[in-house]
């Protein structure tokens, strides 16, 4: 499903070069549930982005469901953003004016979904993650639990094959960061493919498999929990 | 652009409106500006033109002069005048004369029931009112044609030397006296602007037929003629026909530009056009410069909300807009907020005109009022006024919208 073909990726501040990640060869199979693991600095983020079409690589062939996605146009990306990926960020990414519907809405807008069927689909994830009470509430009005929850909701709503999630727990105390957890495990169990940047390693345990990077080099793959 | 996302940025705009007041003041301001003086400047035109056709707007007034050049072996500095004979001769040999009339003047006593004054009396044909812009009172007329075919006894009188006579008598109908000559008043012209003279305001004068002139008067000259071409196109084409064929009579060069003297209205009436035109291009660009400020302000708050909203470009990014969608949000928002602004703008400069158009100005005022408070607010007014906003909106809204579109959006999603 996702395949990196000697990947890297170098970032240039003025004179100097920063290399994020070098030379990385991976392979994702589907319906796996993946941690991926290691010290500040070691190309964590930069991997998911690649992955998740937000970043282009510096070198190298990445392949998406067998197809070449290195070279494509930034709307082309888009679309696979919008379709294939769903993001789950640390810090939850809502849009603050937006009540919590709207936000599990956005994705369906930019793919011109009707409204009758991006009403029923908000519905369903709003049952999903159990906060259907909450539709018109805005992110300032929930805990960081629930505005985690409406993050998933939003990142499943055009029902894409991948999760991308960077750190879903960081900000959450450990009660809140067990419940989304769970989710996770859900939509693992219900065939999707996970991809999961943590440091927690109790959180870590909840995945099937482990990337560690070090220093912009895969150090390990593949450690089954 | 789908729906959907139309009622996205809406929200998105209305819920952030309070932030963009200032600056839709600024554009309210801006058009506000433009608009008023837009309308003034149409106004001071449009006062302008009918103060210049008081005198007459199309036609050429021909009048006595002095060779300034020797010619076929005559001396300069000869003195030519203008006969009733030449008349007849204009009208033969120069087609395209749409009117012509002669006038010859004097200085009468005039006396109306122990009344006395002293006035010019000048002696014309029927088609002298046209071509001067002079109309009759309700109840009285002009000279006509029986009048000057039978060398009646009528006068046509000025407003002024109507009021001074007469008081607020009607004059129509009474008898005045022109050096103990009776005549009867058949016509008091009625108030009309007007911007030039040469022997005062039409106001002050008596016309009577220039066939009774002739029997009153024994001059032997015209003091001028005045013609109208048939195409007021043809007026410097006609002037130079006229100088021509009393040249050839009076044997003075084509070239010589103070043998005759001509006053044509249609070139005056151009030029002053031109001049006003040109205060209201002026007052015009003074408005698009005061609303470009407004513009120039738009862009900059615009590009302040793209810096504010960087997060929430790339989270939309991320979750599959656009570029095209971010632009289209932001150049959309840049719309509004100009909409909104003209709006209150145009609605208020409407107001305004048409409020100082309630302030009365007589029709016999030719001050400084006539010129000020009768701004024109009109259609082309509004799609010029349109058009520099179009460019406005579309030069402020554009760069903003560029920049949020080109972001990078992991830089974006970083942004604090």
């Amino acid at each position: 499903m996702i395949e990196f073909r000697n990947i890297s990726k170098v970032y240039k501040m003025g004179e100097v070069e920063f290399v994020a990640l070098k030379g990385i060869f991976i392979t994702v199979q589907k319906g796996e549930f993946i941690s991926i693991m290691g010290p500040s600095g070691s190309g964590k983020s930069t991997l998911m982005n690649i992955i998740g079409c937000l970043d282009t690589p510096s070198e190298g062939s990445y392949y998406l469901e067998g197809k070449n996605v290195s070279g494509l146009s930034f709307d082309q990306l888009s679309t696979i953003r919008n379709r294939k990926v769903g993001f789950v960020f640390q810090n939850f990414n809502l849009l603050p004016y937006a009540t919590a519907f709207e936000n599990i809405e956005l994705p369906m807008l930019f793919n011109g979904k009707k409204g009758a069927e991006r009403k029923r689909r908000v519905d369903e994830l709003l049952e999903m993650v159990g906060l259907q009470p909450w539709a018109k509430h805005r992110p300032t009005e929930m805990s960081g639990g629930q505005q985690q929850r409406v993050a998933i909701a939003r990142a499943l709503a055009m029902d894409p094959p991948i999760i991308l999630a960077d750190e879903p727990t960081g900000n959450l105390d450990s009660k809140s960061g067990h419940e989304i957890m769970e989710i996770f495990s859900q939509l693992w169990k219900g065939g999707r493919t996970i991809l999961m940047v943590t440091h927690d390693p109790a959180i870590a345990a909840f995945s099937r498999s482990t990337i560690r990077l070090l220093d912009g080099a895969v150090q390990e793959n593949g450690a089954a929990h | 652009m789908r729906m959907q996302l139309l009622h996205l940025y809406w929200n998105e705009f209305r819920k952030r409106q309070k932030k963009t007041s200032l600056i839709t003041f600024a554009i309210a301001w801006g058009a506000l500006s433009l608009l008023l003086l837009m309308s003034f400047g149409r106004g001071l035109s449009n006062a302008g033109s009918v103060s210049f056709k008081g005198l007459g707007s199309t036609m050429i007034m021909v009048s006595r002069g002095q060779t300034s050049k020797p010619y076929q072996g005559l001396p300069s500095a000869r003195r030519i005048h203008i006969h009733m004979e030449d008349l007849e001769l204009l009208k033969r040999q120069i087609p395209g004369i749409a009117m012509i009339s002669p006038e010859a003047n004097n200085s009468y006593n005039i006396s109306y029931r122990g009344k006395e004054s002293n006035r010019s009396v000048n002696g014309v044909y029927p088609c002298f009112a046209q071509m001067r812009s002079q109309v009759p009172e309700a109840g009285g007329r002009f000279i006509n044609n029986l009048d000057q075919k039978n060398a009646r006894r009528v006068a046509f009188i000025g407003w002024n030397a109507a009021k001074e006579l007469f008081g607020k008598t009607n004059p129509v109908g009474k008898e005045i006296r022109i050096e103990r000559t009776p005549f009867t008043v058949v016509g008091v012209m009625k108030k009309k602007q007007q911007s030039s003279t040469y022997q005062g305001p039409d106001a002050e004068i008596v016309y009577i037929p220039f066939s009774t002139f002739c029997q009153i008067d024994s001059q032997r000259f015209l003091d001028r003629i005045h013609i109208r071409p048939a195409d007021p196109r043809d007026a410097l084409f006609m002037e130079n026909q006229v100088r021509r064929v009393l040249g050839r009579k009076y044997r003075f060069a084509d070239d010589d530009p103070n043998a005759v003297n001509f006053w044509n209205t249609i070139r005056d009436y151009e030029t002053g056009a031109k001049i006003f035109k040109g205060i209201e291009i002026f007052l015009s660009i003074i408005g698009a410069l005061t609303l470009l400020i407004g513009a120039v302000g738009v862009t900059n708050l615009m590009y302040a909300v793209v810096k504010e909203r960087t997060r929430e470009i790339g989270i939309k990014m991320a979750l599959g807009a656009r570029r095209r969608h971010i632009v289209m949000q932001f150049f959309l928002e840049t719309f509004a907020i100009f909409f909104k602004g003209t709006l209150w703008g145009t609605l208020i400069a409407f107001n305004i005109v048409s409020l100082v158009n309630l302030i009365p100005v007589g029709y016999e005022d030719f001050g400084i009022k006539a010129y000020l408070l009768r701004p024109i607010f009109s259609f082309d007014i509004l799609i010029v006024f349109l058009v520099v906003l179009c460019v406005l909106v579309f030069v402020s809204g554009i760069f903003p919208a560029l920049r949020a579109s080109r972001q990078n959006p992991i830089e974006a999603l970083r942004y604090e």
